[in-house]
């Protein structure tokens, strides 16, 4: 199984990286973090930190971009093309051609987000700007986030059209990172009945917060290492909830 | 090896580039038509509820904080007057270190800048109270807290709270000790104002505020030389019997009381700024007075401050009266406006 599963994510790479949106927003990233210079410029203190600042915004936003719309069209794709025929009448199964999608996404995500992190670590050092181990946490957690985002764009392309697909992951990533004040609303609400509708909200939504240390890491404030341990495996946790969901609708479909 | 285009396919592009430039300039034309200016520089840009902002960052709060951090430097970098716009860069201030609480200057920014009306000087001084938390070794705001206290809220058992504070903290300087002692046992220290005022022309990174407390502190020093000059008339009183005519007169010969007159320009000043000025007695108030300043320094009222003051003053003023009309005009709101009195000066 994990020998089937490694040759789709294999393929998923090689496919994904011919993919030319990919170098577009990764070219829009580069560019965001150069740009981090001359917005920077703008501040006659703490430039080096509006410089970290905006290429780690540039970092997370362009990343998600990736995983969101490179991700919906991948099973699509071989669906549209056919090619899914082919592949489910040799002996794989369907949760296998999935989880195989979704690792191969993944990967080419982190790949994009290693090219990334590189930009930004040679724009921040060509001006200056402090760089130590809380940037790896960022970018590590930044990972994680993308394993959940990946998670949630390979349910919904699972079932929906690619356009519904990227607007419903869009959603739950804009949902992700509203969840705490969700609950915190609840929390200041009047109404009693409001609470543990919040507080159900809370649990149910992805609490994407949990991986940016964005400000720790400009910073240079301590992240505990628990703290780092427990959004793991949380990440982990919440996308493997969302892959069984996947899996399970996915071997249902009918692709006639 | 050139190609020869057929006239018919030449005139089309010739044609499609004669629009093209045809289109760029009349966008052009139009877009110069158009007001230029940053909204943030008018000071009606929208600046979000704190809360909100944070909210509805989405995750993206570091770079929010920066984007509203520049608007605030451009307000104040863009505007004549950047105290008058002082309620607005609160704003600002406040959704920056709301959404990243860890920056560092926005909060010393806040305690130079929102000095418009007490109001602001109050709102500025609870961001600065705010870093504490976050910058809890960080003995400059505390001290720009101390300094808002003493010299805008004439607090000196405040500012010398703070200011004892900060005295206990690595880094600050040896004669904040000597400093709280003076706001302690005196009301308005001439002295305090000179040590206040140094530190805050060597901390200061923004080179505007730097100038002003700069010309404060030249008319501390000038003015501690004034009161040399008293002394030194008191004694030729005792002398002889009588008071000086002119100010020369303490040094003339045998019957002066000092060796030489003390320079009447601050020493700060540039050699092509200098312009000879002398000590002269007032004619309206009889005091020794610079011909530089021509008038005497008052702790806490430089001429910069007395202009700021005089406009807080106007303000509050005007805010009351409104207030009370207010008041006046809806009894039902009467418990709203007494918490904002309250709250305010």
């Amino acid at each position: 199984m994990i020998v089937r599963v490694f040759t789709i994510a294999q393929n998923t790479v090689r496919e994904a990286i011919r993919n030319k949106l990919l170098y577009t927003l990764l070219f829009f990233a580069i560019a965001l973090i150069g740009t981090g210079v001359l917005i920077s410029t703008l501040s006659y203190v703490e430039s080096e930190r509006i410089l970290q600042d905006v290429g780690l915004a540039a970092i997370r936003l362009m990343s998600v971009g990736i995983a969101v719309f490179v991700g919906v069209g991948l099973i699509h794709g071989e669906v549209e093309r056919r090619t899914i025929y082919t592949i489910l009448s040799k002996p794989v199964s369907r949760v296998e051609f999935l989880v195989g999608k979704y690792f191969g996404l993944v990967f080419t995500t982190w790949l994009m987000l290693g090219v990334m992190a590189i930009a930004f670590a040679v724009v921040s050092l060509g001006y200056g700007a402090p760089l130590d181990g809380g940037h790896g946490v960022c970018f590590f957690l930044v990972g994680m986030e993308l394993v959940v985002i990946v998670a949630a764009a390979t349910l919904f392309s699972s079932f929906t059209t690619p356009m519904l697909a990227s607007l419903f992951t869009v959603g739950v990533y804009l949902l992700g990172h509203l969840s705490r004040d969700l609950r915190l609303l609840g929390e200041q609400a009047k109404s009693e009945s409001v609470k543990p509708v919040a507080d159900f909200l809370f649990q149910l939504l992805p609490d994407l917060e949990s991986f940016n240390v964005t400000i720790e890491a400009v910073h240079q404030l301590p992240i505990p290492a628990a703290e780092v341990g427990w959004a793991t495996l949380y990440g982990l946790g919440y996308a493997t909830v969302l892959l069984i969901l996947a899996s399970y609708l996915f071997s249902r479909r009918d692709f006639r | 090896m050139s190609r020869v285009l057929p006239e018919g396919k030449a005139a089309r592009r010739i044609g499609t580039v004669v629009l093209l430039a045809g289109v760029v300039l009349l966008t052009t034309a139009a877009h110069r038509q158009l007001p230029h200016e940053v909204k943030t520089q008018k000071g009606d840009a929208y600046v979000p509820r704190p809360e909100f902002a944070k909210a509805m960052s989405l995750g993206f709060d570091a770079v929010l904080a920066d984007y509203y951090w520049v608007q605030a430097v451009l307000l104040a970098g863009g505007s004549f007057d950047p105290q008058s716009q002082s309620t607005h860069l609160g704003r600002l201030i406040d959704v920056v270190t709301t959404l990243d609480p860890w920056v560092d200057h926005p909060y010393r920014f806040a305690a130079v800048w929102l000095t418009d009306t007490l109001d602001d000087v109050r709102h500025g001084n609870m961001l600065l109270r705010r870093s504490f938390d976050y910058h809890p070794d960080e003995w400059r705001n505390r001290f720009y807290l101390g300094f808002n206290l003493f010299y805008y809220l004439e607090d000196n058992a405040g500012a010398a709270d703070i200011l004892h504070e900060a005295s206990q903290m690595t880094g600050s300087p040896q004669y904040l000790p000597r400093l709280v002692a003076r706001l302690r046992s005196e009301s308005a220290s001439l002295a305090a104002a000179g040590l206040f005022l140094e530190e805050l022309v060597r901390t200061t990174e923004d080179e505007a505020s730097r100038a002003e407390y700069q010309a404060a502190l030249d008319e501390v020093e000038v003015e501690w030389r004034a009161r040399q000059l008293d002394e030194a008339r008191e004694n030729y009183k005792k002398l002889h019997g009588r008071d000086i005519e002119f100010v020369e007169q303490l040094v003339v010969g045998n019957q002066g009381v000092l060796p030489a007159l003390p320079d009447a320009e601050p020493s700060s000043l540039p050699a092509p700024l200098r312009r000879g000025s002398r000590w002269v007695i007032d004619e309206e108030s009889g005091q020794i007075v610079s011909s530089y300043y021509g008038r005497r320094y008052e702790v806490h009222i430089d001429e910069h401050s007395r202009r700021r003051k005089q406009r807080i003053e106007e303000r509050t003023r005007r805010s009351r009266g409104a207030a009370e009309v207010e008041t006046s005009a809806a009894p039902s709101n009467g418990s709203a406006a007494e918490g904002e009195e309250a709250d305010g000066v």
